[in-house]
């Protein structure tokens, strides 16, 4: 199975062990950012815990067949799980930052309109090279059955692979893994816009209006460096490749959930620090 | 009114040259041998398939056009600080980004083939000499374009990223379309060329990749030029409709509904790209059928 990237994994369950401590660590980083920030940067840092939390959960939904996939020996995208779920949510984080100043709803909306819009693309060609470049229908192999379309696959399985292409299941969980890492990482750069927009002038001895390149800029930088920490850390829960939300391995998602919230919590601290100390 | 048309035209621009960058990361990739059919690259060897084909697998495409690109976008934007004009400040910026590149090029092919030394697969001088400009000068057009269109996008659209953060994030998209769009096509139909079409290949035939060419031993170079057929430009109109339509519905409808008409126009082509997909998904079902197994094509 290695030659697949299944196989050896992570295991499905909750070690309860590391999930306290975890925990233990994310209170201990809200309390941190409250005593020396105040109620305003700690809801800042929950914000960034919540955008952090909706990029792990988006990657699961991503279909994405590494390798294999580039041979048509596995269905998804064939690139690797962090790399994909970040270019969708990054576009989402540009379309976000960009309506920053229409409010947060519609900035929320537009970055993940944003990864949506990426990924309906990008997976859209993925079956036009498929089909017309390389003769192959999609085929799941995970499911039997496509569950929104009733599509049949083993029967469009090639002999010799665990299936190929995008079956309609995995397009749909393409999108929505797009549109939540734009959500989650435009959620995250907000959060931190505010703070900086919030602080910086204080702290600089400068007007509002000089210090918002140096704000933008901080948030952006951080709001990439968390989404990537985050689409990582799915990642590594994934282990190798993942047809999208009809996927055994989706089942997956609490772990990766806790593991982002803490390492969004540690990194939101940070971020924080810059200008709360 | 003068604003909008301005912003369509830069807007057109814009989606123009994100489709030259996606062709060129695309057909540069599949002469360098980055993405994921690489594996089959390193695999061969050890299968006992000796080959001349290049192999710089630096790291995935996404994080690599993210550094190039930065980088590129981070001296020009150093240049222009400097009052240089801003088209001679992205061409100077995007060729030492292309040193950069050269560099990890050559290091990732001697480091991975010289790995590959008990399987007896040589490291080839002249293919270092002779490859590794030519993924440079597409590597070239495909940072060159991607940064120029993240210009524009701050100058003329307004968008708040400092340069070198913007062609990060379009960077990384850039890698992330070119490799989803491009890989299958070099790594089934030009690696496995031998493979049959309309099929996918059989995990027991992994490593047994296309080694000879019309004559004499194929070369990564001929990869560009097939490439170039289909994987290249629909990574260009892939990554080209990325950027065109995200831009195009900011432009267009950001001022209906306080914001919302963007977003909604978004929502909307979101469903039309899905429709197409279950079209050509449905298309392909009834068109080419079942999958008929080798043994009963051979007695038909």
């Amino acid at each position: 199975m290695s030659a697949l990237g299944g196989g050896a994994g992570g295991g499905e369950g909750m070690n309860p062990t590391a999930t306290i401590v975890g925990l233990v660590i994310m209170l201990i980083a809200l309390a941190a950012t409250f005593v020396v920030g105040g109620m305003s940067a700690a809801l800042v840092l929950v914000g960034i815990i919540i955008g952090g939390v909706l990029v792990g959960f988006g990657v699961h939904f991503v279909p994405v067949g590494g390798a294999p996939a580039a041979m048509g020996q596995a269905p998804g995208i064939a690139t690797g799980v962090a790399m994909l779920a970040a270019g969708a949510g990054l576009a989402g984080l540009f379309g976000g930052a960009w309506a920053a100043e229409l409010g947060l709803a519609v900035a929320l909306a537009g970055g993940a309109v944003g990864g949506g819009l990426m990924m309906a693309i990008t997976c859209m060609f993925v079956n036009i090279v498929y089909v017309f470049g390389m003769g192959i229908p999609s085929a799941s192999g995970k499911v039997d059955k496509d569950p929104i379309t009733g599509d049949t696959f083993p029967a469009y399985k090639s002999q010799g692979t665990e299936g190929h292409g995008l079956p309609f299941i995995s397009y749909v969980g393409g999108v929505i893994g797009g549109a939540l890492g734009g959500l989650g990482g435009t959620l995250i750069y907000l959060q931190l816009l505010f703070l900086y927009e919030e602080m910086l002038p204080a702290m600089l001895n400068a007007s509002a209006e000089e210090i918002l390149p140096v704000a933008v800029s901080l948030a952006g930088i951080f709001a990439i460096g968390m989404f990537l920490v985050n689409a990582v850390i799915a990642a590594y829960n994934i282990t190798g490749t993942i047809e999208g939300p009809h996927d055994p391995k989706f089942k997956r998602f609490p772990r990766a959930i806790v593991g982002a919230a803490i390492a969004s919590a540690v990194c939101g601290l940070v971020a924080i620090l810059i200008v709360a100390v | 009114m003068e604003n909008l048309v301005l912003g369509i035209g830069i807007t057109a621009l814009a989606g123009a040259l994100a489709t030259v960058a996606g062709a060129a990361e695309d057909t540069e990739s599949d002469i360098g041998s980055q993405g994921d059919p690489n594996s089959q690259v390193q695999l061969a060897p050890q299968m006992g398939y000796i080959h001349r084909i290049y192999n710089k697998a630096v790291s995935g495409e996404p994080p690599a056009y993210g550094l190039w690109c930065a980088l590129g976008a981070g001296i020009a934007w150093a240049l222009m600080s400097i009052q240089i004009n801003a088209v001679l400040a992205i061409v100077l910026g995007s060729a030492i980004a292309v040193f950069v590149q050269g560099v990890y090029a050559t290091t990732a092919y001697l480091g991975r083939t010289a790995s590959l030394a008990k399987f007896e697969q040589p490291v080839y001088i002249d293919i270092i000499k002779s490859v590794t400009t030519v993924t440079m000068a597409h590597a070239f057009v495909a940072i060159f374009t991607t940064v120029a269109m993240c210009q524009l996008m701050i100058v003329a659209l307004g968008h708040p990223f400092p340069l070198p953060l913007l062609a990060l994030v379009w960077g990384i998209a850039l890698g992330a379309a070119g490799s989803a769009t491009g890989n299958p096509f070099y790594g089934k139909e030009r690696q496995y060329q031998e493979q049959k079409f309309g099929a996918g290949v059989p995990i027991s035939a992994s490593g047994n990749i296309v080694r000879y060419a019309e004559a004499g031993q194929r070369s990564s170079l001929d990869n560009g030029w097939f490439a170039s057929k289909l994987g290249g430009p629909a990574s260009g109109i892939c990554f080209g409709l990325i950027v065109f339509l995200e831009l195009w519905r900011t432009v267009l409808f950001e001022q209906i509904g306080a914001g919302w008409g963007a977003i909604i126009a978004g929502v909307v082509l979101i469903l039309v790209f899905m429709v197409i997909d279950r079209y050509i998904e449905t298309w392909a079902r009834k068109t080419y059928g079942p999958y008929v197994a080798e043994t009963e094509e051979a007695a038909s």
